[in-house]
This record gives structure tokens, C-alpha cells and sequence, in this order.
């Protein structure tokens, strides 16, 4: 069985790393870390990830408009993504993943049950 | 009747020199008297008897009669009580003149009016210069009468024109004199003062001060009395009473009454001008805090949206962190409860956060037609639990007629939320919620501080929520501060303080107001009130455009 692979856009080595280690560790999942927004595109080509995970805020290029790259590049536009942000309040969210304008948000600081939840949610596992 | 000559003068009044009529039976004494005065400065009449005496000083007024007493028809004793009688002729100076030399007779001339008396047989000079004294008396007493009516007459311009009452009490305390300006302010006509005592018309006050000016010979008086008057107003005057007295005579007094009544309407005007400047003044300076304390909020908010992002990234790598080791370690029962307590703690610092980035978006309303009832009772269902584990009893009244308005349903639960925790707290366990809503013309007493601001009025429709609790009520000091970003009475970890404050901007946000205030009875009220329809104050509801944009210029765009 191939493992799904996921991408952690982050600038935040730590937080990538915490996220990496609890995906890593249901065995279930192959995971890279990328903790440059404006890397996040190449990444993507290379790795051919099921799923990336954004951050909105990110000092050097912002989730949300990796995400508009994503959509209109040919090569990546079929591949899920969501938003882990600090900017969404849980009450928004709830518990889990929030739609919003058709985007998933995640709330941080984010749970690891509510982190597998929304995976086998968009990986539709 | 006698033939003697009269001289007669055609027009008396025209004469300057004094005019002097000489009566005697006995022409050839009228002459001696005639030639002692003639060729000096009189206009002289003669008269032979009584009655012409009488007859010719009735219509010619001399000044000066030397009139013989002893006279066949009438004598001069007679004439001269005649003249005496007479309105027009008892000032003319009577000197007599007889053969008498009686101690006694002269004595009767004099009682009778006479001024002098020469004894017969005279000298013509003699007799000349006593009519020269007299006449000079006489006319020294006219000029002295004019001076003396010339500053009457002032005077009475002066006390006319006054502006201030005087009446004027002689030694015996009776009124001597009155002006109109007294009678106005006393309210009584002059001739119900004048001649009287003071005690048949004035107020008590009045009739003290001037007896104490007569009695101990100073000056006294009140600056203010309330004088009560003949109709029975009464009139704001100051009364000052001066004696008037010669060293040892009794005193007499003069009391000054100034009406009070235009300066104190003046004052009053003044008072209210000053009244409203202070209003306005204070009207600034709310409108000064309130730009202070809109700046400080804004600057909060901004805050507030950037620590909770700094702050979440951290609390997110603990989380999983610790989501992690939990999947991976195994722990003794120590251990558990180590993490446990992490858990718990994590969770505690999410909610702060939270609350900080509810502050800090708290203006963006997603707003559909609703009403405060539903809101509250789905709020209410978030407490009961608690509510009912604390002992607290819950009744409601809301009233069905209650429309329904525009409102972001969210934001008010979290309103009603926010009061009945608060309320759940203060009460602690064993007391009563009581909610109460309902629609109609808002009353006065309901207007509070924050109602002001808002713009509500007396007598506006409002939808009305009442919230009640039984607890311990608020602390007077901390009422003014309960809205403050951050103020909390609450123990450490039971409340951010942000909660009254997000409260009352998100009910702000839909144009309505909250004010908290103790009842009388006991405990806390938090009235909310609520515009029947949206202002187009409210700010227009903001869909998901929150997500993308950072809280804090949300917040500053919808200033």
C-alpha cells in the first residue's frame, strides 16, 4: 500500500516538525517540510504531494496566494490543500475544519485528532 | 367806618419793597406812624379802624401790620386773632402799639401772634427800626421757606427717581416721608404708611430692623429677606436701616428697601448660561473620552490580533508536541496526570487567545432578521447545565411581540452568553436569573450612561432586555470600569476581562446599547436595548472576508 503523501508549508520549522512527526507516526502517511511560502510551489512539483497543508501568514509569500498558483498551475491543480492558520478562531472552525468561501481552515493551535480527522477527510480514507 | 385816607396800591404783587399797613383810630397818630416811615423803602397803607384793617390786609397781604390796640369799634387784640384765623392772612407779622404798658397785655399780644410790641408814646425812629428788623425776619424767613421748599423739592426728585424703596420714621417712629419706589416694593399706597407706625404695615422682620436702628443708633439690616407683602407674595429685598438722630434726641430712621427680584432673575439667567456651558463642557469631554477610549480600543484590538497570532504558532507546536509523545511514550499514572494537566492548560491559553482575536474582529457582523429571544434561548441552553449543577433558578418573560431586526445571531449569544456567565459567577450558587424582554416606548429611569451615548431618547420604541441576578451586586467603584478592555474581578483563570467589553462592542455594533447597574433590591441588572430596525449607523454585515484579512484592519475599515 503507497503511502499518501503529505506537504507542511510552515514558517515555522518546529510547528512543520510536530505536525511531520504526528502524521509520520499512524504510519500512514509520507511527509515533507517546507518552511519557505515562495518554495512551496517547487516542493510541490518535486515531492507530488496528496495534500499540502498552508499557512496563511507567512513572511515571505502567503498561503493564500500559493494557493491561487496552485489552482492555475496544470500540473498542480488537482491537488487538495488546507489552511492552518492562526488567523481563524476556533469558534469559527469549530472543532475540525472549517469551509470557508469552498477553502478548508484549520485553527491553531490545532489538535492532533482534529489534524487526522481533516486528513482522512480531503484524502477521503 | 372812618374817613381817613387809604392808599391803596394797584398791583401788590408787583411791589418789591415791604408793605406795611399802619391801623389807629386817630389820624393824627397814622400820621406820626406815616412820616416815621415814609421816604424810606415801604410801600405803606393806612387803616383808621378794625374792620378796614381786616379788609385792606385781606386784599392787599401786607407784610407788616402795626396796628393799635385801643379802638373804639374793634380792637387790635380782635383784629389781630382775626388775622390770625384767616388761611390767607395769618402769616403777616403783627406789631402792637399802645399806650398799655402792661406786662400782662403784652404778654396777650404776643400769645395772640404778635411779633414785638411798641409802647406809646414812641419815638418815629424807634418805630422805624423795629418795622426794618421785622422786615428783614420776614424776609429772611420767605427765603429761608423758599431754600427750604427748593430742597424738598429735590429731595422728593431724589426719592421719586430712586430705584430703592425709603421710608422715613421721625423721633415718635411714625412715617415722615415715603417714596413710590417703597411703595411698589411694600405693595401699599403712601397713605396707608405715612403717619403710621411701623408696626400697623410691615412684616416682622422689617419692624425689628428698624426699631433696632432707633433704639441702639446704628446701622442695620439683612442682605437678603424674603419680604412678604401687603397681597401676601413676597419679594426678594435687601433692608438696610440707618437711624436719624441728634445726639440726645430719640431717633428716627430711614429704611432703604432694594428689590432683589431682577438680580436675582439675572443671576438665574447667568446661572443657567453657566449651566449650560458646564452641560457642554462635559459633553466635550465625553466626547473626548470617548475618542481616547475608541483609540485605545483600536489599538488594542490591533494588539490583541497580533499577540494571539504570535502566541498560537507556539501553543500549536506544544499541542502536537504533546498530541505526539502521548501517542508514542508510555507513562506511569504520575506521568498521566502530568499531561493531563499540560492538556488542560493548553486548552486554557487557546481560550485567552481566543478571546483576545474575538476582541479584535469583533466588527465584522453577519447580519440576518432575527429576534433577542431566540438568541437567548439558545444561549441560556449552552448554561443550563451549569446553572442547574450551581442551584440557580432561571425564569424568563419574554414577550411575544418582540420584533424582529436585523442581528448577527452569532455575536448575540455570545452577548447573552457572556451576561448569564457573568451573572452564573457573581451569584455563585443558590440565587435566580431572571430575563425579561419586551417592546416598547423607553423610559426615562432606563436611560444609562451607555444608552446616552448611543442616542437613545425617552419615549423611543426599544426592544428591551433585562437581565437580573441576586448576587453580591457590583462594587460602585468598579461600575464605570466593568466595559474596560481587560478589567476583571474575576479570579485568575475564570475570565480574560474581555468579556464585557467584546459584549458591549458587539451589541454597539448593532446600533443597541448595555448599561449594568445594581437594583435596589439586590444585585446586578444588565439592560440592553435595542432599535426596532436597523440604524444605517449599523455597519454593513461583512460576509468571510474576515479569513483573508488580517483582524485588526478589518476592525479599522469599519470605523
Amino acid at each position: 500500500v503507497s503511502k499518501k503523501r503529505i506537504l507542511l508549508v510552515d514558517d515555522e520549522p518546529a510547528l512543520t516538525r510536530m505536525l511531520r512527526l504526528n502524521l509520520e507516526q499512524t504510519g500512514r502517511f509520507e511527509v515533507r517540510e517546507e518552511n519557505r511560502g515562495s518554495n512551496a510551489l517547487r516542493a510541490a512539483r518535486e515531492f507530488q504531494p496528496d495534500l499540502i497543508f498552508l499557512d496563511v501568514m507567512m513572511p515571505d509569500l502567503g498561503g493564500d496566494e500559493v494557493a491561487e498558483q496552485l489552482k492555475e498551475d496544470p500540473q498542480l491543480c488537482r491537488i487538495k490543500y488546507a489552511f492552518l492558520t492562526a488567523i481563524v478562531t476556533k469558534r469559527e472552525t469549530g472543532t475540525g475544519a472549517a469551509k470557508i468561501s469552498g477553502e478548508t481552515f484549520l485553527a491553531k493551535p490545532v489538535k492532533r485528532d482534529e489534524l487526522l480527522a481533516v486528513v482522512e477527510e480531503l484524502l477521503g480514507e | 367806618m372812618s374817613d381817613a385816607p387809604v392808599r391803596q396800591v394797584a398791583d401788590p404783587d408787583k411791589a418789591k419793597p415791604p408793605c406795611v399797613l399802619l391801623v389807629d383810630d386817630i389820624p393824627a397818630n397814622l400820621r406820626v406812624l406815616y412820616e416815621s416811615l415814609n421816604g424810606r423803602d415801604y410801600r405803606l397803607l393806612v387803616a383808621n379802624g378794625g374792620d378796614q384793617a381786616l379788609e385792606i390786609a385781606r386784599r392787599s397781604r401786607p407784610d407788616l401790620v402795626l396796628l393799635d390796640i385801643m379802638m373804639p369799634d374793634m380792637d387790635g387784640f380782635e383784629v389781630c386773632r382775626r388775622l390770625k384765623e384767616g388761611p390767607d392772612t395769618a402769616d403777616i407779622a403783627v406789631i402792637f402799639l399802645s399806650a398799655l404798658d402792661d406786662a400782662a397785655d403784652k404778654i396777650h399780644g404776643l400769645e395772640l401772634g404778635a411779633v414785638d410790641y411798641v409802647t406809646k408814646p414812641f419815638h418815629p425812629d424807634e418805630v422805624a427800626a423795629r418795622v426794618a428788623a421785622h422786615c428783614k425776619i420776614l424776609r429772611l424767613e420767605r427765603e429761608l421757606g423758599q431754600r427750604n421748599r427748593q430742597l424738598e423739592l429735590v429731595r422728593d426728585r431724589i426719592l421719586n427717581s430712586m430705584v430703592e424703596g425709603v421710608v422715613g420714621l421721625d423721633a415718635g417712629g411714625l412715617v415722615s416721608f415715603v417714596n413710590p419706589a417703597a411703595e411698589r416694593i411694600l405693595g401699599l399706597p403712601a397713605e396707608h404708611l405715612l403717619s403710621r407706625e411701623v408696626a400697623e404695615w410691615a412684616p416682622t422682620e422689617l419692624q425689628e430692623t428698624a426699631l433696632t436702628a432707633r433704639a441702639e443708633r446704628r446701622e442695620v439690616g439683612a442682605d437678603e429677606l424674603a419680604l412678604r407683602r401687603a397681597d401676601g407674595s413676597t419679594l426678594p429685598i435687601e433692608l438696610r436701616a440707618a437711624p436719624i438722630a441728634d445726639a440726645d434726641a430719640p431717633a428716627g430712621a430711614v429704611l432703604v428697601l432694594r428689590d432683589l427680584s431682577e438680580r436675582r432673575r439675572v443671576e438665574a439667567k447667568l446661572h443657567r448660561t453657566s449651566d449650560a456651558l458646564n452641560r457642554s463642557h462635559q459633553e466635550l469631554r465625553a466626547a473626548q473620552m470617548q475618542l481616547v477610549q475608541a483609540a485605545k480600543l483600536e489599538s488594542v484590538g490591533r494588539l490583541a490580533a497580533g499577540v494571539a497570532h504570535e502566541v498560537k504558532n507556539p501553543l500549536a507546536i506544544v499541542q502536537l508536541g504533546l498530541d505526539y509523545i502521548e501517542q508514542v511514550a508510555t507513562f506511569d499514572e504520575v506521568s498521566t496526570q502530568v499531561l493531563a494537566d499540560m492538556q488542560q492548560a493548553l486548552s486554557r491559553a487557546d481560550t485567552v487567545v481566543r478571546g483576545l482575536l474575538d476582541f479584535s474582529r469583533e466588527r465584522a457582523l453577519d447580519l440576518k432578521p432575527g429576534s433577542v429571544n431566540d438568541a437567548i434561548h439558545n444561549s441560556l441552553q449552552l448554561v443550563r447545565h451549569e446553572l442547574t449543577q450551581r442551584n440557580i433558578a432561571v425564569t424568563t418573560a419574554l414577550a411575544a411581540d418582540v420584533p424582529a431586526r436585523a442581528f448577527d445571531a452569532d455575536k448575540l449569544q455570545q452577548v447573552f452568553l457572556n451576561l448569564f456567565m457573568n451573572a452564573m459567577h457573581a451569584m455563585e450558587r443558590d440565587g435566580t436569573l431572571a430575563i425579561r424582554s419586551d417592546f416598547g416606548p423607553l423610559q426615562e429611569a432606563e436611560l444609562g450612561p451607555h444608552a446616552r451615548e448611543a442616542g437613545f431618547l425617552p419615549g423611543d420604541p426599544v426592544i428591551r432586555v433585562a437581565i437580573d441576578d441576586n448576587g453580591p451586586g457590583i462594587d460602585p467603584d468598579d461600575i464605570s470600569r466593568l466595559f474596560d478592555p481587560y478589567f476583571t474581578t474575576k479570579r485568575q483563570g475564570e475570565g480574560t476581562g474581555l468579556g464585557l467589553s467584546v459584549t458591549r462592542n458587539i451589541v454597539t455594533l448593532h446600533g443597541g446599547s448595555i448599561d449594568i447597574e445594581n437594583r435596589p433590591g439586590g444585585g446586578a441588572r444588565a439592560l440592553l436595548l435595542f432599535r426596532p430596525q436597523v440604524t444605517p449607523a449599523d455597519p454593513q454585515p461583512q460576509g468571510d472576508a474576515a479569513v483573508a484579512v488580517p483582524a485588526a484592519s478589518a476592525q479599522a475599515t469599519h470605523r
